[in-house]
């Protein structure tokens, strides 16, 4: 783990071609196209069990450990085909990816953030010290915690072990963060930072977030796509998507009709 | 990135080559039973051997030549039977009620207390219970026995002390496993907090109670050291109360030292003749328990009873009506929570007040060094056998037992046939009677190195038997790691041996750790696979593991049994006593304690 990895070229575009995936006999995701733009927030949303979790995980490749899951088409990253002879762990690296719930390691403040780098071979404090300072500036946390960073990530709140957990992917310095219903399990409060972040990580990261809440989704994304069924029925620009929306089932998810 | 995949590649192979490990364990034990039996139960017969109740063996048959000696098992087979069921007279009832008054009846302050004594008390080492019986219970039974008492009470009685914390501590959980909504329908409509008890709480954890009492049988059944030092050992019905008998086990120790050809077949085909009566109390069990799942799971209508059978159910019940059934519960279940407490109490109490003197006035009984001939005893170089063995049987049970465990809950795909084959080997590793291993070493590894008994035969005998207990333990802690911890890793681009070292094993150490302390516990207190593996005779300083040496389990049974050196017996005792309660303390504590730092320090 010494020498220095090379880069492959993965790019911050998300381009999909004719994705199906089953799990076991379930068809749970139906033939789907889409392009994802680079810097920019690109929201999910839909009913519960329309696929759209299982679709962001396909970007980087989680559904691998799920058994009896299938899928073919063509997931582009870049220039990069992620399914093809690609090293699954250096896609992980570049494909960031927040959950529902927080997940900081039972560890301290830094020894979480240092994972992922150390994960990639970098073993100098010095260096250790200054991806952990940048990447808690990054989540906006610095300040917060600069005087706790040898505490236990789990004595944090709830928001703040969620925005460890963004400060987290942020060590490795990826170039797409996709991320999973973040704020399902916090409170208003700290949805709002979480929100205010991902406008700040756009300016360089390109961002993907599943969300039940469509108001988050007008918030704070430049393109949503509206899931159903494990269709994607429709993808724009949030505006239009929420001003005029092309297909009545979208219409009547975001009038409140059903979901 | 190539060196990332070689070492995922040298995990995988090396957590599957510790699985495999384990199946050929389990095949070496029963390929060992099979070749050592069957040519017994041909040349004696199977019915002979089985239904036979003649026992005198002579030990210079051979299977070439007729045979001279009689090989009948039965009134062993009836021995063992009887001892069982005294023992689950005595003891399951007892646990029943102790669990139903740990749970209902006792006051806070003083539950915590017994539980956690009676959870200790279930590490104290067999022999220790059956030097009790020497020196307390068959003196006290002889004053108004016809012999010195030894015979199928005191077995019973001692088996039954024996059980009590298994079958306490498996009830105790299934009754608080009872949703609290019972209780609280039956208070609501005008039940009191006894009937309540014992008409619907109690009857609701039927099936795990039933499931403890098996339980306590397998122990029971499996039991050798106390059994053989109380039971007198004859190989006789026990057609009363005091009369010497024998069990199975007890058969295995007391001949396989000296045992000739078809003395020693016929010594294992006992040992399959005991694993078959534990299989059979094991499958009967599993057939219970699913019909307890069934019946509470079916309509009730699809369930018959002939008018017959209401008659005499209302008949019962309006005896138990009368005669207030649930208050005698609960007056029984009081006495018996007593009883336990005190009984587990006393047996320890007895033991140090005894012992501590000896110990503190004698010097050279723990610092001494081995005089041969010498008149005075040192349990000195039993000391350093017993380190030497918990060293080198956690040296290598433990890697292999938590690197199976890493396979089965990391790596292996559910439902798999292979792992259901390494699961189905720990269930049978863990049901095998420690003698059973013993007899396993004696036969396998003493004579593969070179015919006589050293710690190193004795070890590998034991860490074998460890084997089930880590694996599952392990397993058990790596499934309370959460899945989003493992995942959170992967996602960072973390591989699958990082995650295991770095995420995983770390949030399972305490229980790992503590299931570490535990099997320690267990090599301290184990005798019976070490008395003809690694040599019974307490002499010079072991200086290395070729020599052959007695652990302080074993020296103590010898002590005990010579007699010559009583006082020194109740020191060892003490020694032994305090060694597991500070091995099972510091499990508790180490558990306790990492589960507190990880789950944060809350400002």
């Amino acid at each position: 783990m010494k020498k220095v990895k090379e880069e492959l070229p993965f790019g911050q575009t998300i381009s999909v071609k004719g994705a199906n995936l089953w799990y076991g006999d379930f068809h749970a995701l139906k033939n789907i196209d889409i392009e994802i733009p680079e810097r920019a927030v690109t929201a999910f949303i839909g009913p519960s069990g329309c696929g759209k979790s299982t679709f962001l995980k396909c970007f980087n490749r989680m559904n691998d450990l799920v058994a009896g899951c299938k899928i073919t088409g063509k997931f582009m990253i870049g220039d990069v085909d992620i399914y093809g002879k690609t090293d699954v762990n250096e896609l992980r690296k570049n494909v960031g990816m927040v959950f529902q719930k927080p997940n900081p390691f039972p560890m301290s403040v830094y020894e979480n953030i240092a994972y992922g780098p150390r994960t990639f071979g970098i073993r100098k404090r010095e260096q250790l010290d200054r991806i952990v300072e940048e990447s808690l500036r990054g989540a906006a946390m610095w300040d917060e915690l600069k005087d706790r960073l040898g505490k236990s990530a789990l004595g944090l709140s709830g928001g703040q072990q969620q925005r460890l957990c963004i400060a987290r992917a942020l060590a490795v310095k990826p170039k797409i963060i996709l991320m999973d219903e973040p704020t399902s399990a916090l409170d208003p409060i700290s949805t709002g930072k979480i929100e205010e972040l991902c406008d700040e990580l756009k300016t360089s990261t390109t961002i993907v977030i599943v969300t039940h809440n469509m108001q988050q989704a007008t918030r704070i994304s430049d393109k949503t796509g509206f899931f159903l069924l494990g269709e994607l029925v429709e993808y724009g620009d949030t505006e239009d998507i929420f001003s005029d929306p092309k297909d009545e089932r979208t219409e009547r998810y975001i009038t409140g009709r059903f979901g | 990135m190539t060196n990332t995949k070689v070492k995922e590649k040298i995990g995988r192979s090396a957590f599957t080559a510790a699985a495999i490990l384990c199946i050929i364990a389990v095949v070496a034990i029963f390929a060992f039973l099979i070749v050592k039996s069957v040519p017994a139960f041909g040349k004696i017969g199977i019915l002979q051997f089985m239904f036979g109740d003649n026992w005198s063996p002579d030990r210079l048959d051979s299977y070439e030549s007729p045979l001279s000696g009689y090989y009948g098992i039965f009134t062993m087979i009836v021995g063992t039977v009887a001892a069982t069921v005294g023992a689950l007279l005595i003891g399951g009832v007892i646990g029943y009620f102790t669990a139903v008054f740990l749970v209902f009846f006792c006051p806070e302050k003083l539950k915590r207390v017994l539980a956690s004594v009676i959870n200790l008390l279930a590490g104290i080492p067999s022999v220790v219970y059956g030097f009790f019986g020497v020196v307390f219970l068959l003196p006290l039974l002889a004053l108004f026995a016809p012999n010195n008492g030894t015979g199928l009470l005191a077995t019973s009685i001692i088996l039954g002390v024996m059980i009590l914390p298994t079958v306490v501590s498996l009830s105790r959980t299934s009754l608080e496993a009872v949703p609290r909504a019972y209780y609280e329908g039956a208070v609501a409509l005008g039940a009191t907090h006894t009937q309540a008890v014992f008409k619907t709480v109690v009857p609701a954890a039927r099936s795990g109670i039933t499931a403890s009492l098996v339980l306590g049988i397998g122990r029971a059944l499996g039991e050798t050291m106390a059994v053989v030092m109380v039971a007198g050992n004859s190989p006789a019905y026990p057609h009363s109360l005091f009369n010497s008998f024998r069990v199975l086990t007890a058969n295995i120790v007391m001949e396989m030292g000296y045992a000739g050809e078809v003395q020693e077949g016929a010594l294992v085909a006992t040992g399959v003749v005991l694993l078959f009566f534990i299989f059979l109390v094991n499958v009967v069990f599993g057939a219970v328990s699913n019909r307890a799942v069934k019946t509470s799971a079916k309509p009730k209508k699809e369930r018959k009873t002939s008018l017959a059978g209401v008659r005499i159910r209302e008949f019962f019940g309006n005896i138990a009506y009368k005669l207030k059934a649930p208050y005698i519960g609960r007056a029984a279940a009081i006495v018996a929570g007593c009883f336990t407490g005190l009984a587990l109490l006393f047996v320890v109490g007895f033991i140090f007040v005894k012992g501590v003197p000896h110990l503190i006035g004698n010097g050279y009984l723990v610092f001494g060094k081995f005089e041969f001939g010498g008149s005075r005893i040192t349990i000195f170089p039993a000391i350093v056998t017993t380190l030497m063995t918990v060293a080198l049987s956690l040296l290598i049970a433990v890697p292999i037992g938590v690197m199976t465990a890493i396979f089965l809950n990391e790596y292996a795909r559910k439902g798999n046939v292979f792992v259901r084959i390494v699961r189905g080997a720990i269930d049978v590793l863990s049901g095998v009677p420690s003698i059973v291993y013993g007899l396993f070493g004696m036969i396998t590894f003493v004579k593969l190195f070179g015919g006589s008994s050293s710690i190193l035969s004795g070890s590998l005998t034991v860490s074998i038997m460890l084997l089930p207990t880590i694996v599952r333990s392990t397993e058990e802690s790596l499934k309370s790691v959460a899945d989003s911890l493992r995942e959170g890793s992967l996602a960072l681009g973390a591989g699958k041996m990082r995650t295991i070292f770095k995420v995983v094993l770390p949030s399972a150490l305490s229980g790992i750790l503590s299931a570490i302390l535990l099997s320690m516990g267990r090599v301290v207190s184990e005798s019976a696979p070490f008395l003809y593996t690694m040599g019974s005779v307490i002499s010079a300083t072991p200086h290395s593991y070729t020599d052959s040496g007695a652990t302080l389990a074993v020296a103590l049974y010898r002590l005990a049994g010579e007699g010559w050196h009583i006082n020194e017996a109740y020191a060892t005792a003490v020694v032994l006593i305090v060694l597991v309660l500070a091995l099972n303390l510091l499990a508790e504590w180490v558990a306790a304690r990492l589960n507190k730092k990880l789950t944060g320090d809350k400002k």
